[in-house]
């Protein structure tokens, strides 16, 4: 463990009174020990990943296109991607002319696509599926989100969720046992102050940290305490990193990329930092989606791809993992304003060094709909299972609450 | 503040109106918790006078709205005009904000953000400042009146048409969209429709179109056929899907939940038997929104420790609390740009189902945003807000000199007093210690006076406390 990963670490969780000023060290260090994976697993060394929420509900069937079945023809009158146009993944299967830089990576052998993803009883609000994949719960009115309560078993993992402007922090990430930060900018993850000299500043500083720290009373004061004690802590600390990152490859200049490009930089500084969550969107291409829909997707290819051949150049290719999930896919027909309306099953993608390449498992059935929309035959959880266990290292069965099949997402 | 346990609250106790008793006493803490939660905040004066007027005479007050409000209207519609004539989103926002800054009706601007976030439209979609006002104006003609009205109207409101693309879904092939969210977002909630009242709802909704700058029905492509939607059956149209959903024994617990949300609590999930009385009230008075306002804001349960400091504090409360409080003369329009950073970007929802507010307002960059933003708002040193804002100059005004004075009217200003000795006596500490601490040379007395009230007033807004609504 690198120097700069520890004192984050005990920053953190001083910070939130996880540790105390004397007896910090052992304790954290405990932890940590014990949550690191056995040797032979595939998160045994400091894995990250990387979640990317396209928000929206993505069209899948126009993100991985069966462009040679006469039913997508037929279902996508204006819609319709040509064979033509198409990347094409095999004789069946083709991406999104958009999708320029995942055609790379999969020739690369470093994207997986999961076709078919969904659950059971697909719900079509945007709201409720979003709350089902990021608690991966089927039960309504639960806290806690699947990578919140990964993290208790990846105690004081720093994580990050990279956020836009209009953007609240992702259920996903509640339940953690140290807030995950929400930062736009480093330059702007600062706590600034106007003092007569350093010496006030100090002073300042002190009252403000002071006012922060909990005495663990119930309610919104604590909540508040909490969240600003380790806000002041990961800034503190963050501050030290060098403010002039060079990536390897260049990146676009879109949200997106500078998003992505701040997780490469952390990743870089040494911070250990486990996790990253980001959203993209909107995908509600209800009406005239084809421009929209191929703006994202472009954006999303460009982003991804520059991210992964900054973060393999510097020798992090079989660290990272890149997952996309989507809240639903898209109704199989399109709607009579050159749009679609909500679905079900959708593909994600999974790009890293250790995935399995190419796609996994069979596009779904374009003539045996489910109520309008494609069937889904893999269940999200899967996907989560085999990520929880064999690249984070951590109990599945303890987050998802049962045993979930693992998706076949890696090398074996 | 006290009051019976969450799970046992007595609904007869709940909504019955507020008197003053030695247990609840009308207090500063209840006449800010007041002015927060029913307007944007108040002045020194202001919360002064409110707790000589009772709760009774404020609350009349803050329900009617002071005088002026028509020639104050018109002023700001003569600004609208040009906001629409050159589609200005940028001012759009400043115009909002600056009502509710200055409306001698605050209560009605607040109501209207509650419906802004209810009906939760973005400029990023629809791309007309034109039409958002439009919205906008339907929302406060109706914030106070009937959700019913409101809700009819809703159907063929421009912004809401290009918003959840009514206007491009036509016979034969009906667009969703706006079908869905009446039932799931506007009136009913999830889990009492189902898929299928979605899609045979949504064909009674086709046939709007826009043409130039008004919404026109269309007869050739509305779908007049038999639907059946929610257990009736008929050739039902926009009006008739409104009134179903109105009489779905869910809209009225859903709407007053959501107004609990915004009025009561965050915390804490009300149970359905709590609500019962005043969703029979809203129902049986066919939506009347103000009445059920008026009940809420009046009731033992708002002025108890059940509501009191039980939200966060939103973006917009955040900014208005503190320029409210300081008095400021302040331009609206780098306020409201500083509201996207804080999450709040007005016209611009991030969904239709609004801002999720609560504990998510807050993460580490929105809290350092804010922070940062109150420090521009009373430093006098940043360039968007200038001297406008100074606490220093407050502080002179209210005639308070001495190290208590300054602290204790700051921290009645914004938290009424109302925080932990140990706080008092830091922010004392800090302020009599400052004398010592060495400024730059070229500073006179008077500069380092005036830099330490700033620096308090900073302090204190960066309290816990004060991220509580």
């Amino acid at each position: 463990m690198t120097a700069n990963r520890r004192d984050f670490l005990k920053a953190s969780l001083a910070g939130v009174g996880l540790i105390g000023a004397g007896s910090g060290a052992p304790l954290f260090l405990s932890r940590t020990a014990a949550a690191v994976p056995a040797a032979d697993k595939a998160g045994a060394k400091d894995t990250i990943l990387v979640v990317i929420e396209l928000t929206g509900g993505n069209d899948g069937l126009n993100t991985v296109v069966p462009f040679n079945d006469p039913e997508y023809a037929k279902l996508r009158p204006t819609l319709r991607q040509t064979p033509a146009q198409v990347k094409k993944i095999n004789d069946q299967l083709g991406l999104h002319p958009s999708l320029a830089g995942f055609a790379e990576l999969l020739q690369d052998n470093v994207l997986c696509i999961v076709q078919g993803v969904g659950y059971p009883n697909p719900n079509q609000s945007h709201f409720r599926s979003m709350d089902i994949w990021q608690t991966a719960s089927l039960n309504e009115n639960v806290s806690e989100g699947w990578l919140g309560k990964a993290l208790k078993g990846l105690p004081g993992a720093p994580s990050f969720h990279l956020k836009s402007n209009n953007e609240a922090s992702p259920l996903a990430l509640e339940g953690a046992p140290v807030r995950v930060p929400s930062i736009a900018t480093l330059e702007e993850f600062q706590l600034q102050l106007a003092a007569a000299s350093g010496a006030d500043k100090k002073e300042q500083r002190d009252i403000i940290e002071s006012a922060a720290r909990s005495n663990g009373g119930p309610g919104l004061l604590d909540f508040v305490q909490r969240t600003a004690s380790n806000t002041y802590a990961s800034s503190r600390r963050l501050q030290e990193i060098g403010k002039n990152y060079q990536p390897q490859t260049p990146y676009p200049n879109t949200p997106l990329g500078g998003r992505l490009k701040l997780a490469a930089q952390l990743i870089d500084a040494g911070l250990g930092a486990r996790l990253f969550y980001v959203a993209h969107g909107n995908f509600d291409t209800h009406a005239t989606q084809a421009p929209t829909h191929a703006r994202l997707l472009t954006q999303l290819s460009q982003a991804v791809t520059a991210f992964f051949k900054d973060i393999a150049a510097r020798g992090h290719r079989d660290r990272v993992l890149v997952m996309t999930f989507s809240e639903f896919g898209r109704r199989a027909k399109e709607n009579g304003s050159r749009g679609t309306d909500h679905g079900s099953a959708a593909p994600m993608f999974l790009i890293g060094g250790k995935v399995k390449p190419g796609p996994v498992g069979e596009h779904p059935s374009l003539t045996q709909l489910e109520f309008g929309n494609l069937k889904h035959h893999t269940d999200f959880r899967q996907v989560y299972a085999a990520i929880l266990d064999r690249w984070l290292g951590v109990s599945s069965k303890d987050i998802l609450g049962a045993e979930f099949s693992h998706a076949a997402i890696f090398k074996s | 503040m006290a009051g019976a346990g969450v799970k046992n609250l007595d609904p007869l106790w709940a909504w019955q109106p507020y008197r003053p008793s030695t247990e609840a006493p009308w207090n500063l803490p209840r006449v800010g918790h007041l002015y927060r939660r029913a307007a944007f905040g108040a002045t020194y004066a202001e919360l002064q006078a409110g707790l000589k007027a009772g709760p009774e005479a404020l609350l009349d007050q803050l329900l009617k709205g002071g005088p002026g409000l028509a020639e104050f209207d018109a002023q700001m519609a003569s600004l609208a005009q040009s906001i629409a004539r050159y589609n200005d989103a940028t001012h759009l926002r400043a115009w909002w904000l600056a009502r509710m800054l200055h409306s001698p009706h605050p209560l009605q601007e607040k109501i209207t953000l509650f419906w802004h976030n209810h009906f939760a439209t973005s400029y990023a979609k629809v791309q007309s400042a034109r039409f958002m006002l439009g919205q906008y104006e339907l929302l406060r003609r109706h914030a106070l009146g009937r959700f019913s009205e409101l809700l009819r109207a809703m159907s063929s409101d421009p912004a809401m048409l290009i918003w959840l693309d009514g206007r491009d879904s036509k016979k034969g092939n009906p667009n969703e969209n706006y079908a869905r969210e009446l039932m799931e977002l506007f009136s009913l909630g999830i889990g009492h429709y189902t898929e299928k009242d979605v899609r045979e709802a949504a064909r009674a909704f086709t046939g709007w179109e826009i043409q130039g700058t008004k919404a026109v029905f269309n007869a050739q492509q509305h779908d007049d056929g038999v639907k059946t939607v929610l257990g009736q059956t008929g050739n039902w149209n926009a009006d008739d899907i409104v009134r179903i959903c109105l009489e779905q024994k869910s809209a009225a617990p859903f709407l007053v939940a959501k107004l609990y949300r915004f009025f009561i609590s965050e915390t804490a999930a009300p149970s359905p038997e709590l609500l019962a009385p005043l969703a029979q009230q809203f129902r049986n008075s066919d939506y009347d929104f103000g009445a059920l306002v008026k009940t809420m804001l009046a009731s033992n349960l708002f002025f108890s420790s059940h509501a009191y400091r039980t939200r966060i504090k939103a973006p917009v409360d955040f900014v208005l609390n503190i320029v409210r409080g300081l008095e400021g003369a302040i331009g609206a329009t780098a306020l409201a740009q500083s509201l996207e950073q804080l999450g709040q970007n007005l016209f611009s929802p991030p969904s239709v189902k609004g801002w999720d507010g609560g504990k998510s307002w807050l993460n580490g960059q929105t809290l350092l945003f804010r922070q940062n933003l109150a420090l521009a708002l009373t430093s006098t040193e940043d360039a968007r807000f200038g001297r406008r804002c100074d606490p220093a100059a407050l502080a002179r005004k209210y005639h308070k000199e001495t190290d208590a004075e300054l602290v204790d009217f700051f921290l009645h200003l914004f938290l009424q007093g109302d925080v932990a000795a140990q706080t008092r006596m830091r922010l004392l500490h800090y302020q009599q210690q400052a004398h010592k601490l060495p400024a730059p040379v070229y500073w006179t007395q008077q500069d380092s006076a005036d830099q330490r009230v700033r620096s308090l007033c900073h302090l204190v807004l960066t309290l816990p406390e004060f991220q509580l609504d």
